[in-house]
């Protein structure tokens, strides 16, 4: 059970990329960036600023994980599977709605905050964005977003899709809420290929693509289309990355990005 | 591929507290929809869900302990090598009400980490197991995982356990999406005006077949097909052709290597909002044409759970082909025309060995089971 890793993208408090771009993720307890449009997508999009900040945060992480695998632009719908960890999920943006119920009886109850009030939203935004049709889930686990990739490269190995994105996403813990939670903010996705259908299905989706990639973000030559190296998980639930065992996502990818070679 | 069953099920619901009480009262045609005494509803545009008594949030403890207590209370013993899949929306949700509102409560009860390992303490499971969200599909999603997981033989024995609460939270976002109906829900009605919300969890433990059979456990049914994916259209609506929901039928019908023809009866969501109901009468046209087709929602009769409505359709989805019964649809009066023979005002015989069961939620999620019928 192993994939092939094929792009990286993340947005941390240390700031935002993708794997062909070069920079490290590192997550910190330094604020997240406020995340505007022009930051992720060069073309106006409607959705984007009416966000919550969480699916925003999560959105982005997955917009620049995918480009670096050459796989943002699209012209038909695509079977790729998303699986998202999260611990806190949007808690931030469940407490934003709530505040809007505590008034007037809830008279004053906000619909488009509400609607963000999914730990799966952001997933959601990504299928519309990308032409994303595989199964997309977000998942509470414990094990600093290892189960996210795990469940990836079980569905890839049960030929449940060819490409899934797995990932952790969480903002900062709620003012008030830090004395009992602690976690270090930031999103950070993997595109995961099964190794041999992989390069396959995703030079068709490259070759289907209506629009070459925007010049501002090109990848350029990078590490993306060669792959970054293999994940797979040994028979007692650890993580490799090229054999070698990592403890959490974070580490699988800064593991990955060390080993990069961009031309 | 190995074959997967289902050796226990358990669920508790507006309706009572165990799958027997859901199973008489659904096919009563009984609804345990009435006015909330929870929380003022004032100024909501619904005063009904279906709500169970002493699930309320108490010094700080969530009522999903005591939903819990009760789902597992009978529920018979879990292999101690089971995972753990759990699925729920909101979780702990009047947790976090009433710290908001400036009430008792320890934020550290808020992550679902902590009713996983409550649930992983209380069957002494190995592994604390991980939560899916995937709106209103994350039980049905939870068993496909469930089901694929053994299938494939990662896993011998999987225990899934669904679960949702009504909450001032949740209710006051549907009325501010002015999706509850003012009313008692009616899927597929063709006046049908909104949802009405409800609560419940449901326990499920599927199995491979062959240990089941040397441990002696009882067969209920069998999961012999699931699939799921995304409309990849609308956050909050369904797309119209139900293109992610023909789609997760197709994958359920693949995996199950059966024909459309085969499926005898259908579980539908059949929330009772028009886009919805019409999003699944269109698809369910294209997947089964216009032979008649035995097809139900259950919403009527125990709100819509959320999380865990996959789970609780399941668990009554085995009781309706054990007894080779599906339930009339509670609440539906002048059935959609565009449901022509697959609604009906009375239960209608299963005339076959498969039940398709399916969700769709926000975020565009799709998913669907096929259950067949166990040896008992």
């Amino acid at each position: 059970m192993e994939a092939s890793v094929i792009g990286i993208g993340w947005v941390t408090g240390a700031g935002f990329g993708w794997g062909g771009q070069g920079g490290d993720c590192v997550f910190s307890d330094l604020p997240l960036p406020q995340l505007a449009r022009k930051d992720v997508f060069p073309e106006p999009n409607q959705r984007f600023g009416r966000m919550s900040d969480y699916s925003k945060l999560g959105l982005a992480a997955l917009a620049f994980a995918l480009r670096d695998a050459g796989l943002e632009a699209w012209s038909a719908k695509r079977a790729i599977g998303v699986v998202a960890a999260t611990r806190l999920g949007c808690l931030a943006t469940d407490l934003d709605y709530h505040r809007t119920v505590l008034l007037q009886g809830g008279g004053l109850a906000s619909p488009n905050l509400f609607a963000y009030t999914l730990a799966n939203c952001f997933l959601g935004d990504a299928a519309i964005q990308f032409g994303l049709t595989g199964s997309s889930v977000a998942i509470n686990e414990g094990r600093e977003g290892v189960d996210a990739v795990r469940i990836a490269l079980e569905d890839l190995a049960m030929g449940e899709a060819d490409t899934i994105v797995a990932g952790i996403c969480d903002l900062a813990v709620p003012q008030g809420y830090a004395g009992a939670l602690r976690l270090l903010p930031g999103a950070a996705f993997l595109v995961l290929t099964a190794a041999t259908a992989g390069a396959q299905s995703l030079q068709a989706a490259a070759d289907a693509a209506k629009s070459p990639p925007t010049p501002l973000f090109q990848r350029g030559e990078s590490c993306g289309a060669a792959g970054y190296g293999t994940v797979s998980l040994a028979d007692d639930g650890v993580l490799l990355f090229n054999g070698s065992a990592v403890g959490s996502l974070v580490e699988l990818v800064q593991t990955a990005l060390a080993g990069r070679q961009i031309k | 591929m190995r074959e997967v069953c289902i050796s226990a099920a358990h669920a508790v619901t507006g309706l009572g507290p165990d799958l027997e009480s859901l199973w008489r009262g659904v096919l009563a045609g009984e609804s345990a929809i009435r006015p909330l005494e929870r929380f003022a509803t004032g100024r909501y545009l619904s005063a009904n869900a279906s709500w169970i008594e002493g699930l309320d949030c108490k010094n700080g403890r969530s009522g999903i302990y005591p939903l819990l207590e009760r789902l597992f209370n009978g529920f018979g013993p879990v292999p101690a090598d089971a995972a753990l899949l759990t699925a729920s929306t909101k979780g702990c949700v009047d947790v976090m009400e009433a710290l908001n509102g400036g009430g008792a409560g320890d934020p550290a009860e808020l992550p679902m980490a902590k009713p996983l390992s409550w649930i992983a303490g209380r069957f002494g499971l190995a592994s604390p197991g991980i939560n899916i969200n995937a709106a209103c599909a994350s039980s049905t999603i939870a068993v496909a995982r469930a089901a694929s997981l053994i299938a494939a033989g990662r896993r011998e024995a999987v225990l899934v356990v669904c679960m949702d609460l009504v909450s001032e939270f949740v209710f006051s976002g549907f009325s501010a999406l002015q999706a509850l109906s003012p009313e008692l829900c009616r899927p597929f009605d063709r006046n049908r005006n909104g949802l009405t919300l409800g609560e419940g969890g449901a326990a499920l433990l599927l199995m491979s077949r062959d240990r089941a059979r040397r441990e002696r456990r009882p067969e209920l049914g069998l999961v012999a097909g699931w699939g799921a994916a995304n409309d990849a259209t609308h956050i909050t609506a369904p797309a119209r052709d139900g293109c992610g929901l023909v789609q997760s039928v197709r994958q359920a019908l693949d995996r199950a290597r059966i024909a459309p023809e085969s499926i005898a009866a259908i579980s539908a969501h059949g929330t009772a909002t028009p886009y919805n109901d019409q999003m699944e009468l269109t698809a369910f046209r294209a997947l089964f044409g216009e032979r008649p087709l035995p097809m139900h929602s259950v919403k009527g009769s125990i709100g819509h759970t959320l999380g865990a409505a996959g789970g609780i359709e399941v668990a009554l989805g085995l009781k309706c082909l054990e007894r080779g019964v599906l339930p009339a649809t509670v609440g539906m009066l002048e059935p959609e025309e565009a449901g022509a023979g697959f609604l009906s005002r009375s239960a209608q015989p299963i005339e076959g060995s498969y039940l398709l069961s399916t969700n769709s939620g926000f975020g565009g999620v799709n998913a669907a089971l096929i259950l067949s019928r166990g040896e008992g």
